[in-house]
């Protein structure tokens, strides 16, 4: 099986969780983003290049089901896929906390982002004080789920762990 | 080398993506791209609206559980500043009967046809927000049962919001909580016309341009003021004042109004057919 074959089940299931399940889901009123964590896990596994390709994708399928303008999440997402895989490959791949720490990070970095490019288009709602909570509380909801979804991301794009240092 | 050349790779698909994306939104912006957008959505939303309907019965108990766990100091700040209502009311006979008035008034207000005799289709809500930035829920009526973008949507008690999105078989109101929402209305004592905002979940309305001279009253009800260009037939109740602060110096009064529909459990609610521009 190759990536071809892998990765369409893989974003329907994605987009399932996404707009179905999680939306049920909500921890003080914010669900986890699972498309912004799969465009993140796929920057980690399979670098810059696959993750922004990845991530402009998971991010137009998110926009699908939004009201803001056509585009905005996959231009915030394939951003971060793009910036997680470029810090991805400068760091050693040992331990469980490394990924996690990235996706919280990463997923919360993505929330403002939206937020923000938001604004520049005139989405003045986004950016709010309950802004900094829903990015945080995405963040941790999408590092808890990051290692299953660096599993199936890696299995979805036919990578294999980086076991050691990656050469800037 | 290689690596150099990966990385130059890399930044040259990022300039594309960016490139990509920015025309897509400016197709969106311009309107141009909306036959094509607005498939592309539709499609998705009939597609998966079976099982978004689904997923919401099925995990509705264990959300509902959820947000009860994770919403107890908000209950518990409800509880005790009911208690406090309760016993202020016990405390006085004028108050009391009052408090009676308001209850007669509420029954009036639940009973009420909010919008005459306007033609209308029923709905149900069918799932919640997918997005932790937007307020809106899914109906499961759509474009084929004469629903349009920009309808009003009102429940038994008073207004929902409005649709601001329709595919063949679904459509999306935006509730009068988002913070994208403005609704013009009119204070029903003081005839005093203001525009009412969304603030986000669970969080109360706030009016814009209220005299700081006004005499509002906390609980004066809130209706749509139906004005030239409105989007909403007039007399729709909105909600009910529950602050009226002016600072002074200050040239608008702050007023925050509860929405009078229960927004956080609707269930079955009418999307008023009028005319949409």
């Amino acid at each position: 099986m190759t990536t071809a074959t892998r990765l369409p089940p893989v974003l329907l299931g994605a987009v399932v969780l996404h707009t179905a399940v999680f939306p049920q889901l909500r921890i003080f009123g914010v669900a986890a983003d699972v498309l912004l964590l799969l465009a993140i896990a796929a920057g980690l596994t399979s670098g810059a290049d696959r993750g922004a390709a990845l991530g402009f994708g998971a991010g137009l399928l998110a926009d699908s089901f939004l009201q803001t303008p056509f585009g905005l999440s996959a231009l915030a997402y394939s951003l971060v896929a793009y910036a997680v895989g470029a810090f991805g490959s400068t760091i050693l791949h040992t331990g469980r906390w490394i990924p996690m720490l990235t996706a919280f990070v990463a997923s919360a970095g993505g929330v403002v982002l939206f937020a923000v490019l938001g604004l520049v288009l005139g989405q003045e709602h986004l950016v709010s004080l309950r802004l900094a909570a829903v990015a945080a509380m995405v963040g941790v909801l999408n590092a808890l789920l990051s290692p299953l979804a660096l599993r199936i991301t890696r299995w979805a794009l036919v990578t294999h762990p980086v076991s050691g240092p990656v050469l800037r | 080398m290689a690596l150099s050349r990966r990385g130059g790779r890399s930044r040259l698909t990022l300039v594309f993506l960016i490139l990509t994306s920015i025309t897509v939104i400016t197709l969106d912006f311009r309107g141009e791209g909306a036959g094509l957008i607005s498939s592309l959505r539709d499609g998705a939303a009939d597609t998966l609206a079976p099982v978004r309907s689904a997923a919401a019965s099925v995990l509705d108990p264990v959300g509902d559980a959820l947000a009860g766990v994770t919403g107890y100091g908000d209950l518990e700040e409800e509880n005790a500043a009911l208690r406090a209502r309760v016993a202020e009311l016990e405390g006085s006979g004028l108050r009391g009967e009052a408090a009676q008035e308001e209850l007669a008034e509420a029954r009036r207000l639940l009973e009420l046809d909010v919008a005459g005799d306007t033609p209308r289709v029923n709905a149900r809500v069918v799932s919640t927000p997918v997005s932790n930035f937007e307020q809106t829920v899914e109906l499961d009526q759509g474009g084929d049962d004469g629903v349009a973008v920009g309808m009003p949507v009102v429940s038994g008690a008073g207004l929902v919001g409005r649709v601001v999105g329709v595919s063949g078989s679904r459509s999306t109101v935006r509730l009068v909580t988002d913070p994208a929402s403005a609704v013009g209305v009119r204070l029903t004592r003081s005839s005093e016309v203001a525009v009412a905002s969304g603030e986000g979940p669970g969080v109360a309305l706030s009016l814009d341009f209220v005299d700081a001279e006004a005499d509002v009253d906390i609980l004066e009800l809130v209706v749509t003021d139906g004005l030239d260009g409105s989007a909403f037939p007039p007399d729709i109740p909105v909600g009910r004042v529950t602050m009226a602060e002016a600072a002074p110096g200050e040239l608008q009064r702050r007023v925050e109004v509860l929405p009078v529909a229960d927004l956080a459990q609707l269930r079955l609610v009418s999307v008023l057919l009028t005319p949409t521009r």
